[in-house]
């Protein structure tokens, strides 16, 4: 295991049904770091997210997680320890629509962590305010727009303190001129040194805010390097092809 | 003719001319069925036992609806544990379901009713369960009630899994992402949104759990059906029965107006959330339009 890593994959490998979807994933991140994965659709990106905070077990392979193993074999620790320590953010955001934004945000540390109802939503509040969302505070999740229950989402992802934030293509849903406002959020968010997994198709923002670039394919890692490296001098094939379609846009 | 008309001469010539004969020789067939006196005799006697019946309808009714709505909830959930190690649990759960989903309500009754006193007379539970009087209450009351439960409660757990299965499964996913246990995501996130989904349809399950109450007569309990069966082998008048079924009306159509009135009121708002930058595909409405697996 490479040495002061926050979170190391190896050999990760998961199917589903005949689909070998990962095939063998090797990926070692630091503390405050932001890597961007890149790839086409169907490149398991997204599973590999799922895999990472154990929403999907993975079939093989080990993941390690502040020098504890969660997953491989024997001396797992509990998917508690992973839940707590890695917050998630959905292509579509998954607010529960019972409930207002204060309430999203606060429903967690409550029930999980044992908060009390006005520590938890003070705290909520001040997660909300630092979205730009001050004003939306006791609004339910069908009278926001997409860019809005996004940054709802993340602040809800962060209400938990978490070490790792995953981003699932989190601006795929939405309206075009609703993503700046959500990628905003994520660039104060790596500024202030979270470290993150960020699944994007948003070029412009891997190469500003990542300090690494992954790019996937068909279940592997064919590429990883600096930002410049990967999207600005691919060297395999694959990645050039990819990107040619993507930048042609 | 009606008395009414009788005092005012004009109205009488045209009444006999057009209709007159034709109502008055339908008289029988009125009065079989709608005779005041019938009602009235004896000081409103037989009104105020249908009255009284009803009165013994409606305890059924409630509180069967309530334990079966309870219970329902549990067998719902006990359905979606999750894991290999509970799988057992799932399988008794969906046995369970099948089995009373599948035998007439009577025959439960009957096997509860002429069981749980024989088991008690010999010793093999308990007399206060066998031969239940709580809340004093008589003993087929109460056999009505565990019927009730136990096959309504069948039921509503299928009304209970259509709503929990239309909830989008990123709900759970998300609770689960942020640290909730499977029993936290299910109180705090599932549920909660699949009971608003499912209240229509557990509405029409408690207007058919409300009519089948009327069973419960069959083991000697006197609720409305029975006191106006009673009144008609007694007279040979039907009166009391059509004044028991004129009672159920004027609570199942209001509760039938109000399950039309929820499920329009879903479908707007199905409707409003589908735009708005929102994702998330409509919530299955297949839950809100009355498929409630009871019988029909």
């Amino acid at each position: 295991m490479a040495g002061g890593a926050l979170l190391q994959l190896e050999g990760v490998e998961k199917s589903f049904g005949g689909l070998h979807v990962l095939r063998g994933i090797d990926l070692a991140i630091d503390k405050g770091e932001v890597v961007c994965v890149l790839g086409p659709s169907g490149s398991g990106k997204s599973t590999l997210l799922r895999c990472i905070n154990l929403l999907e077990p993975p079939d093989a392979g080990r993941i390690v997680l502040e020098g504890q193993q969660i997953s491989g074999g024997a001396g797992e620790v509990g998917i508690d320890f992973v839940r707590r320590r890695v917050g998630i953010v959905f292509q579509q955001f998954n607010l529960f629509p019972h409930r207002s934004a204060i309430e999203n945000v606060a429903l967690a540390p409550q029930t999980v962590l044992g908060r009390g109802e006005g520590e938890a939503r003070t705290k909520a509040a001040a997660l909300l305010n630092r979205v730009g969302l001050a004003d939306k505070l006791e609004e339910y999740p069908e009278r926001l727009s997409g860019g809005q229950q996004q940054r709802v989402a993340i602040a809800r992802a962060l209400a938990m303190d978490p070490e790792v934030m995953l981003f699932d293509e989190v601006t795929s849903a939405l309206d075009p001129e609703l993503i700046k406002e959500v990628l905003d959020v994520m660039r104060e968010l790596a500024e202030e040194g979270m470290t993150m997994i960020v699944v994007t198709h948003e070029m412009g923002f891997a190469r500003e805010v990542g300090d690494r670039v992954v790019f996937m394919d068909e279940g592997v890692v064919v590429e990883e390097g600096t930002p410049k490296q990967v999207i600005d001098e691919p060297k395999h094939e694959r990645t050039k092809r990819f990107l040619g379609l993507v930048l042609e846009r | 003719m009606p008395e009414i008309l009788a005092e005012i001469p004009l109205l009488t010539d045209l009444w006999n001319s057009t209709i007159g004969s034709l109502w008055d020789s339908t008289d029988t067939f009125r009065t079989q069925y709608f005779d005041f006196n019938i009602l009235s005799d004896n000081d409103y006697e037989n009104a105020k036992g249908v009255l009284e019946g009803f009165r013994e309808t409606i305890k059924l009714s409630i509180i069967g609806g309530f334990l079966a709505l309870a219970w329902g909830l549990v067998l719902a959930v006990l359905r979606q544990l999750p894991g290999k190690a509970l799988a057992p649990v799932r399988g008794l759960t969906i046995a369970y379901i099948d089995a009373f989903r599948g035998i007439p309500l009577l025959l439960v009754l009957l096997l509860v009713s002429g069981s749980l006193g024989a088991l008690a007379a010999e010793d093999v539970i308990p007399k206060d369960i066998g031969i239940p009087r709580w809340f004093g209450q008589p003993d087929p009351f109460w056999y009505g009630i565990i019927a009730l439960t136990v096959t309504y409660g069948a039921y509503m757990a299928e009304v209970y899994r259509a709503g929990i299965e239309a909830v989008p499964q990123g709900q759970m996913e998300a609770a689960r992402s942020l640290g909730m246990s499977h029993r936290q995501a299910m109180s705090r996130v599932i549920l909660p949104q699949a009971v608003r989904k499912v209240i229509p349809p557990l509405l029409n399950d408690f207007i058919a759990l409300m009519k089948d109450t009327s069973l419960v007569s069959v083991i000697g309990f006197v609720e409305v059906v029975q006191f106006g069966r009673d009144v008609q082998s007694e007279t040979f008048n039907s009166t009391a029965l059509s004044f028991g079924a004129l009672l159920f009306l004027l609570v199942t159509i209001p509760l039938a107006r109000l399950v039309d009135r929820l499920i329009a009121r879903q479908q707007r708002r199905v409707g409003r959330s589908g735009g708005g930058g929102t994702a998330e595909p409509a919530p299955a409405g297949a839950a809100g339009t009355g498929q409630t697996g009871g019988p029909v």
